[in-house]
């Protein structure tokens, strides 16, 4: 997901430019000579400054390269070996996690709470490199063990869906 | 005072406070032991509990598995060379060279006990710094408090290890997102684009769950699984730590008070004290050749400076509800739920919960030994927990907590929108500090700067009037400025050698 800073800094140009103009059309309250269209103003000003800034590299001397610190050596200089025969595809992993929420989102209520949690922890499991011994009795336990704090302990109400908690 | 004393005993002595405690202690500990979960995501997952807690229960969750998770980052640094937290990376590798060298139970004893006395030093600051502090706080108008606030907002960029630039954009994203919702100056829909959900703004509490926790189960969907803790016998873990203290008395003070003054920097929490610290103790060392080998004074000095960060990251939250660090960010969102709204006059109104506070952190801090000692010695069984069995669970927990926060499926979706902006950021190199600041901080700068404008008519000297104003004014402009100087010295000085060596 590393892009170049050109790319990031132009996006930032667009979205504070986008902000000071979104700002600017706001209404202002009567009889008074600022209101709420004054701070997106500011903000979305120095943000399309600071994306200018960006795109054209300044401030880049002071960042210091991408940090290894926590892995040993040999360990980090090399990607993992996966990768290299995925190819492209595996960087799209890195969006598993907020695609499962938002599969909660629009499954929980319809499915319930424990069926849905139970895919999202198998899913989750598997593609971490669970082995289906691991993932499935996971899957199958934490549900209720979260439903158990959250639910019964916390009282929050969580969707019953398909299946009916009789307990 | 004493009467304060004893309603803030009173308030802390029962048994929903002491139980929520410990379990926070014990949850602190695993967390911040296992590579990977941060002190701060511990403190953003625990928050959709403390919606169900008194207040004091609820704050002494935060500070128990805070400092916990800020100690026990060292047991798999020392053991594994993998720091638990950010906050231990500075001192890991040395760490283990002290387990190679077959010193581990000194170098993990040296974690608990420093961690415990920097921890207390931190406390103390924050008694003896917040009650004047608030005082001078109390004659603050809007001016001061914008100042103040961009100030700190300054400062939170200054000491990111990243380009200012993308620090000051970070900050702007950030104040952005504040923007969004109907509570603004005009009590109009801003940036709402018609959704509903909108109008009530992104809550700061799920957009730290996901910046903190989704962003670092999405690198790990990346990264190759750490390898598991070899098991070992451990000898006397507390053993030859009065002597250490003897020995380093001068290291460990300068430890503390170097933690205490980042702590309350806005923006720079404990992984920044541990790194300044352990170059601070290398560079003045008397034997700075041990340092890398296996030398427990960096250990000492650095493990003492992190701990005494946290408490000190409360002064400004407290105060002015400016946040210390990312974890007094979530502290403060904490706090303004359960009505204890930062502010100088929380020490007068509520000085007893600010007593409560106190005594915490110190029980915290003292109940850190025996916890720590327990926790080095089950770690081995802990660390054999695969991350295939931990993210998942850490998955759930983002979803129904932040579900539980309003009652609506419109936080899981925050969640995951802040999940990817965190992920892509961290990325490249947008740092993440700065934009959680801005999300928590908006409101209050914009209210400061709107206020402030509407009383001087739109003129711009009223902000530069009174004194104070004008102190805090000089000190944000120029650290606005700082970058930019640092970076023309920088141009000029390879242009001038080379000018040198040319002729």
């Amino acid at each position: 997901m590393r892009l170049p800073d050109s790319v990031t800094g132009s996006f930032l140009v667009v979205l504070g430019a986008a902000a000071a103009y979104g700002g600017y059309i706001l209404p202002p309250v009567p009889g008074q000579p600022v209101g709420p269209n004054v701070f997106p103003l500011v903000i979305g000003t120095g943000l399309a400054l600071c994306g200018l800034a960006i795109v054209f590299g300044i401030g880049h001397s002071f960042e210091e390269e991408e940090e290894l610190v926590p892995f040993e050596n040999g360990q980090a200089a090399s990607p993992p070996p996966q990768g290299k025969l995925e190819g492209k595809l595996y960087g799209l992993r890195a969006l598993l996690p907020p695609a499962l929420l938002l599969f909660y989102v629009v499954a929980a209520d319809r499915l319930g709470f424990i069926i849905t949690a139970a895919i999202m922890v198998y899913v989750t499991s598997t593609a971490l490199g669970a082995k289906l011994k691991l993932a499935l009795p996971l899957a199958a336990l934490s549900p209720f063990a979260i439903h158990l704090i959250f639910g019964k302990l916390l009282r929050v109400p969580l969707p019953a869906g398909l299946l009916p908690t009789p307990w | 005072m004493l009467k304060t004393l004893i309603d803030a005993f009173a308030l802390i002595s029962t048994w929903e406070v002491i139980i929520a405690m410990i379990a926070a202690s014990v949850y602190g500990l695993v967390i911040g032991s296992l590579p990977g979960l941060s002190a701060t995501m511990a403190t953003a997952l625990l928050v959709p509990v403390t919606f169900y807690l008194s207040p004091i229960a609820a704050i002494a969750t935060i500070v128990a598995a805070s400092s916990m998770a800020i100690f026990s980052g060292d047991i798999p640094g020392a053991l594994l060379r993998i720091p638990g937290t950010p906050a231990s990376a500075a001192y890991a590798d040395e760490a283990y060279a002290m387990t190679r060298k077959g010193q581990a139970e000194l170098a993990l004893g040296a974690g608990v006990w420093f961690s415990a006395v920097g921890g207390i030093a931190g406390v103390l600051s924050l008694m003896i710094l917040a009650p004047p502090l608030a005082e001078i706080a109390l004659s603050f108008s809007t001016f001061e408090y914008f100042w103040l606030a961009l100030l700190g907002l300054m400062c939170a960029t200054l000491v990111a290890r990243s380009s200012p630039v993308k620090a000051i954009a970070g900050m702007f994203i950030g104040l952005l997102v504040s923007c969004i919702g109907i509570e603004n100056p005009g009590g109009v829909p801003r940036f709402t684009f018609g959704i509903t959900d909108l109008f009530g703004g992104i809550e700061p509490i799920p957009a730290l769950v996901g910046v903190f926790a989704v962003a670092q189960v999405m690198r790990a969907m990346l990264t190759p699984e750490p390898p598991p803790l070899p098991r070992r016998k451990f000898g006397s873990i507390m053993a030859g730590q009065w002597r250490l203290t003897k020995l380093y008395h001068w290291q460990m003070t300068r430890g503390n008070i170097v933690g205490i003054i980042i702590g309350v920097l806005p923006g720079a929490g404990a992984d920044m004290a541990a790194w300044v610290s352990y170059a601070m103790s290398k560079r003045f060392s008397k034997e700075p050749e041990k340092f890398g080998t296996g030398h427990v004074e960096g250990l000492v000095e650095a493990g003492a400076s992190n701990n005494a960060s946290i408490a000190s990251g409360w002064v400004p939250s407290l105060l002015f509800g400016i946040p210390g660090d990312t974890i007094a960010a979530i502290a403060i969102g904490v706090l303004y739920m359960k009505g204890l709204n930062p502010g100088p006059t929380l020490f007068t109104e509520k000085a007893s919960s600010m007593y409560a506070i106190y005594l915490m952190f110190i029980i915290a801090n003292i109940l850190m030994i025996p916890l720590g000692i327990a926790m080095i010695r089950v770690a081995a069984y802990i660390l054999l927990a695969p991350r295939s069995a931990i993210m998942p669970i850490i998955m759930l927990c983002c979803a129904v907590g932040s579900f539980a926060i309003g009652n609506n499926m419109f936080g899981v979706v925050t969640v995951a929108a802040f999940g990817v902006i965190g992920y892509v950021m961290e990325a490249n190199g947008y740092p993440v500090a700065a934009m959680v600041l801005g999300i928590v901080m908006g409101t209050m700068v914009e209210q400061a700067f709107v206020t402030s404008l509407i009383k001087s008519d739109g003129s711009i000297l009223p902000f530069f009037e009174r004194p104070v104003a004008a102190i805090l004014a000089a000190m944000a402009i120029g650290a606005l400025l700082w970058p930019v100087m640092v970076w023309v010295w920088r141009k000029l000085k390879p242009v001038q050698t080379a000018a040198a060596t040319g002729r």
